[in-house]
């Protein structure tokens, strides 16, 4: 059934503000949820702290003070949505756990959206970002076990491995090296569209988790790991974001922003396994149906166009939490050595890697390293999950001659 | 009700919230240690090593053999923890033995401060989550009880009338008020030797 959400009516703007009540959500069960209903939280955060972001963004270059007042009516919404989705995480979890679970979101996530986006390039740039992100993952969960004597497969629950990807050390590229060429606006499928901000919001949330509690830490290979991989998120950001063109108007960026919000709520309320949550989804989605007909009329009063002409006249399949296993080990197998160059990608070292590499290493093992010898010093392995058999690249295979 | 709205209604009685109050009374302590001279810094020092001295008495009688029990990974959890613990021991013994008129006695007690600080903060993140997580409220509710009376054994700050006694009690070197906690807590939890 197809799902038109130019068509739907939403509650009004005046009846969603919610009591201070309604905003104390009881979190999930740190031990007990589902861990794609964790992922889908920390999505969504990520596309909502995109949106209040945004939305500030856009005001700071409105003339106009009415559009200023109608863009603040919507932000103060999105802000308290905001709150009742990432207040749904639970206090009792660890930062360490959480961070586990915004790596298994960056894995399956990405992941979903390169088996599904149909540009070539664009394709690719989420499968070149994915094998870091399932790195950061390993080594975090080394570091999990080292410092919190737990087993990453607690979180993950076995639906994501845990085993080397692209090396992190790999990721730290000279800066020119992350900006890839745009889609073309006009060109380019409403699907990809969509991709390319959902992707970019929850590395960029990513990017302000790291930044902000990696310095909680006590213990210095903590502390160091999360600046190292926060350095890489950063990559990603601009990785992501130089894929969106930037000659979208400020209120198409809005409609674009609106409409994917209502992609997204409407996809996690058909696949949500807890109906506690899934009510939430559903209560956002018929929120966000109003802020995007706001934009839409905002987009036909300032642009002139008609939102039909941007976006897709009816939700694609929905964004959905599931295994990627196999998809993944195939990535490993062919793509693990790739880097990229200029906006294009090869499978060598080049000369500006490598001064890059010598910039940043000063001959030094970075903390990304460190973590899977210490933590193999002091639990006897390195921690893994391998629930499909042997590492793909027979060069990271445990137990691998040295 | 969720095991997690079950846990949360405990929090005020149960051992976990009890101690991390007592984290922050022996942040406390500590500056008011720093900031006293002569009688007034020894009188307070008293005071803390009672309180570090019982506080710790209660985790490893209490918390660690419960994490060790019912927690994954709990084996080396406490080991980390007792390994902090008995850097910070030693540290206080020496601080005790040295006394609070010495002219290094600062120096060594930021030391002890840093590391006691540390050792707590590592409890409040990697352990005592697991005790709310993962024990039983009963159980937890009942640790109070055994902690309080410890306590009890010898108040942690001067009550009005009773400042000699006070004083008395608060006199001996941290290894024999452990002693005496050990006991009171034993008694407590109906484990008496």
């Amino acid at each position: 059934m197809t799902f038109n959400p130019l068509r739907e009516r939403g509650i009004p703007l005046d009846e969603q503000v919610r009591t201070w009540r309604e905003l104390a959500v009881m979190p999930i069960d740190p031990d007990e949820a589902d861990p794609y209903t964790r992922c889908r939280i920390i999505t969504m955060n990520g596309i909502e702290t995109e949106a209040i972001f945004f939305s500030h963004h856009m005001a700071r270059h409105c003339p106009s003070i009415e559009m200023k007042q109608q863009l603040a009516r919507v932000r103060y919404i999105e802000a308290q949505q905001q709150k009742a989705v990432n207040w749904l995480l639970p206090g009792l979890a660890s930062v360490l756990e959480t961070t586990i679970a915004y790596e298994q979101v960056a894995v399956d996530l990405t992941a979903w959206v390169a088996r599904m986006e149909p540009d070539p390039y664009l394709k690719q740039a989420y499968q070149f970002g994915v094998l870091e992100d399932f790195d950061h993952l390993y080594r975090y969960a080394n570091l999990y076990e080292m410092i919190e004597h737990r087993r990453a497969e607690k979180i993950v629950d076995g639906l994501t491995e845990v085993m080397p990807g692209r090396p992190t050390y790999l990721h730290h590229r000279n800066p020119v090296d992350n900006v890839r060429q745009n889609y073309d606006k006009d060109a380019a499928a409403p699907i990809s569209k969509l991709h390319a901000l959902t992707i970019m919001a929850a590395e960029q949330q990513t990017m302000n988790f790291y930044m902000n509690v990696g310095p909680l830490y006590m213990e210095p290979i903590a502390r160091q790991l999360y600046q190292e991989i926060g350095m890489i998120e950063e990559e990603h950001v601009t990785h992501y974001e130089s894929l969106v063109d930037p000659g979208e108007t400020w209120w198409e960026m809005l409609l674009n922003h609106e409409y994917n919000e209502c992609y997204l709520y409407h996809s996690f309320m058909e696949t949500e396994s807890d109906p506690r949550i899934k009510a939430i989804w559903e209560l956002h989605l018929n929120m966000e149906l109003e802020h995007l007909r706001l934009a839409a009329e905002m987009f036909k009063r300032h642009d002139g166009r008609d939102p039909e002409q941007v976006v897709a006249p009816a939700l694609p399949a929905p964004v959905t939490f599931e295994p990627n296993k196999a998809y993944l080990r195939e990535l490993l197998a062919t793509q693990i050595d790739y880097t990229t160059i200029g906006t294009g990608y090869v499978q060598e070292a080049h000369e500006r890697f490598e001064a890059m590499q010598r910039a940043v290493m000063d001959d030094e093992k970075p903390a990304s390293e460190l973590v899977i010898s210490e933590n193999a010093m002091k639990s006897g392995h390195e921690y893994r999950l391998e629930t499909e058999g042997p590492h793909p690249v027979p060069s990271l295979r445990m137990n691998r001659p040295t | 009700m969720s095991r997690l709205g079950k846990s949360m209604n405990a929090q005020h009685a149960d051992v976990v919230a009890f101690l991390i109050r007592q984290h922050s009374e022996i942040k406390d302590l500590f500056a008011e240690v720093e900031a006293a001279e002569g009688d007034a810094r020894e009188e307070a020092f008293r005071r803390l090593v009672h309180l570090l001295a019982v506080h710790e008495t209660a985790e490893e009688e209490l918390v660690h053999p419960y994490v060790r029990q019912v927690v994954d990974g709990g084996d080396g959890i406490v080991d980390d923890r007792l390994r902090e613990e008995n850097e910070a021991k030693q540290l206080l013994s020496d601080l005790d033995e040295m006394g609070s008129q010495h002219p290094d006695f600062l120096k060594h007690l930021e030391v002890l401060r840093k590391d006691v600080l540390t050792h707590a903060r590592a409890e409040e993140r990697y352990e005592f989550p697991h005790l709310t997580r993962e024990g039983d409220p009963a159980r937890l509710t009942k640790m109070t009880a055994a902690v309080q009376a410890a306590e009890k054994m010898a108040p942690t700050r001067p009550h009005p009338g009773v400042e000699s006694a006070t004083k008395n009690l608060l006199l001996g070197p941290p290894m024999a008020i452990m002693d005496r906690a050990r006991d009171a807590i034993r008694k407590a939890m109906g484990e008496g030797r």
